[in-house]
C-alpha cells in the first residue's frame, strides 16, 4: 500500500458558510437532478428560490440529501416514502435528544 | 484472506430463491441500516449484509460465487483460484443502479469482483474528460476538539489506478484542521481532495462529516452540552457554590437554595463555541451520603425528627 502525506488541510464548514445550487448539491451527493426535484416537491428539502435554477440549499441539506439518497437506494423508496421516513427519523431524533437531556440523576 | 459466507450473512439457505434473498436483505437492512438503526454495530453489520446482497441479488455474480464457494466455509483461509471468473461477465458496478459510491467492499469482495468491475468501468470512461468524483468520509473527534479547534490526522483508503491501469487501494493520510465551534453532523469541505479527474479535468472535493466520540461525562445536543452534577442534600437545600467541569476547564457555579433533583442550571455560552455559542446545562442530582456509621445514622434520625411534617409521597 502506498502512502501519501500532505500538509495540514483547511476547509470551510459547509453548514456555516455555503449555500448550494441544485447542480452542486447533485454533484456532491452523486444523485440525479430529477431525484432532487421530486424530493423538493415532497418537501424533503426546502430550498430558497422559486425556479430550480434559482434554488439555494442551506448547508444542512447536504446531510439530509445524503440520507435520502441512501434510503431511496437501499429500500427502493419513492419520494413520498423518503419524505415519510425522514420525518419519522427527525421525530425519533428529537425524542432521543429529549431523553438524553432527561437521562440524569434518575440512574443514580 | 478469509472466505465470507454470503448466505450466512443474510441468514438464508444456499437454495434460497431470488425473492427470498431480497426479503431477507430488506428485513436485515431495516434493522441495521446506519441511517435508521442506533445499534452500536449497525454500520459493520450493514456493510456485511449489503455486500452479501450485492453478490447474491445479481444472478451472474451469485452463480460465480456458488461455483467457487461450494468447498469453503466462513472464516476459512481463501485465495481465489487464478482465472476463476473466466466465462463470467460482470457489468461494471460504477454506473449501474444498486451499490452506490458509498459501497465499501471488503478485501474478499474486491478479490472476487471489485478489480474486474472497476477495470471495466475505468476502460469505458478513460477516453472522455470528466471531473473527479466528490468523496465522503467521517471523522471522529473529541468534544474538546470542538471547543479549542484541533489538528487531526485521518487515514483514508481510496482506490487508485496505477500506470498499468490496475486498481488498488491506497492509504492516504491527511492532516486536517478542525475549526473551533464545529458540531456533530456538520461537514468540512476540502477542495480538490476527492477523486482525481480524468483527462486533465479537476479533482473532486472531499467532504468530511464530523462525529463526536462518546464522552464519559458530557452529552451533546446540537450546540448545547449537558452534564450531571451531583450535590449533597444540604448543598441542594441550602445553596452552595460548587466547581463544575466544562470541556474547557472548571468553572464555579452557584446553586440556589431549594434546588430539586432534575433542575437544570444554565451556563450561558459555555456550550460549543459556534456562532452563536451553545449553552452548558448542569442537570442536578442529589447524592445521599451512606448511613454506615453510628454518627451518620444519628444524623438521619435527627433529620427525620426535624422534618416530622414532610411526606415525600403526598
Amino acid at each position: 500500500m502506498k502512502q501519501a502525506i500532505e500538509s495540514v488541510l483547511v476547509g470551510p464548514v459547509v453548514e456555516d458558510e455555503i449555500h448550494l445550487t441544485l447542480v452542486e448539491l447533485c454533484r456532491v451527493c452523486n444523485v440525479p437532478e430529477d431525484q432532487v426535484r421530486h424530493w423538493v416537491g415532497e418537501g424533503v428539502l426546502e430550498p430558497i428560490g422559486r425556479a430550480p435554477h434559482e434554488w439555494r440549499f442551506a448547508g444542512e441539506s447536504l446531510r439530509r440529501t445524503r440520507v435520502a439518497t441512501r434510503l431511496a437506494r437501499d429500500f427502493e423508496l419513492n419520494p413520498p416514502g423518503v419524505a415519510l421516513a425522514l420525518d419519522l427519523l427527525d421525530e425519533i431524533e428529537a425524542l432521543r435528544a429529549h431523553l438524553r437531556r432527561l437521562a440524569s440523576g434518575g440512574q443514580r | 484472506m478469509k472466505f465470507k459466507d454470503y448466505y450466512e450473512a443474510l441468514g438464508v439457505e444456499r437454495s434460497a430463491t431470488q425473492d427470498e434473498i431480497k426479503q431477507a436483505y430488506r428485513k436485515l437492512a431495516r434493522k441495521y441500516h446506519p441511517d435508521v438503526s442506533k445499534l452500536p454495530d449497525a454500520e459493520a453489520r450493514f456493510k456485511d449484509i449489503n455486500e452479501a446482497n450485492e453478490v447474491l441479488r445479481d444472478p451472474e455474480k451469485r452463480a460465480a460465487y456458488d461455483e467457487m464457494g461450494s468447498q469453503y466455509r466462513a472464516g476459512q483461509d481463501f485465495q481465489p483460484p487464478p482465472g476463476w471468473d473466466a466465462g463470467f461477465e460482470f457489468r461494471g458496478r460504477g454506473d449501474e443502479a444498486g451499490a452506490g459510491p458509498d459501497f465499501d467492499a471488503s478485501e474478499f469482495f474486491e478479490a472476487l469482483f471489485g478489480r474486474h468491475a472497476r477495470q471495466a468501468a475505468g476502460r469505458a470512461r478513460a477516453s472522455r474528460q470528466a471531473s473527479g468524483e466528490d468523496h465522503h468520509a467521517k471523522v471522529l473527534i473529541d468534544l474538546e476538539d470542538a471547543y479549542r479547534g484541533a489538528r487531526r490526522s485521518i487515514a483514508l483508503r481510496v482506490p487508485a489506478v496505477d500506470p498499468q491501469g490496475h486498481v488498488g487501494l491506497e492509504e492516504r493520510h491527511l492532516d486536517v484542521n478542525i475549526p473551533k465551534g464545529i458540531r456533530a453532523g456538520q461537514h468540512l469541505r476540502l477542495a480538490g481532495q476527492g477523486g482525481s479527474g480524468l483527462g486533465g479535468a479537476p479533482a473532486g472535493d472531499l467532504f468530511l462529516e464530523i462525529e463526536f466520540n462518546p464522552h464519559p461525562r458530557f452529552r451533546v445536543d446540537g450546540r448545547d452540552v449537558y452534564l450531571d452534577l451531583p450535590l449533597a442534600p444540604w448543598e441542594a437545600a441550602l445553596g452552595a457554590t460548587v466547581d463544575v467541569p466544562t470541556p474547557e476547564g472548571g468553572v464555579q457555579l452557584t446553586v440556589p437554595p431549594g434546588s430539586a433533583a432534575g433542575r437544570k442550571l444554565r451556563l450561558r455560552g459555555k456550550g460549543i463555541p459556534s456562532q452563536p455559542p451553545g449553552d452548558l446545562y448542569a442537570v442536578l442530582a442529589i447524592a445521599l451520603p451512606p448511613a454506615d456509621t453510628p454518627a451518620a445514622r444519628e444524623a438521619y434520625g435527627a433529620m427525620a425528627k426535624a422534618f416530622e411534617g414532610f411526606h415525600p409521597r403526598t
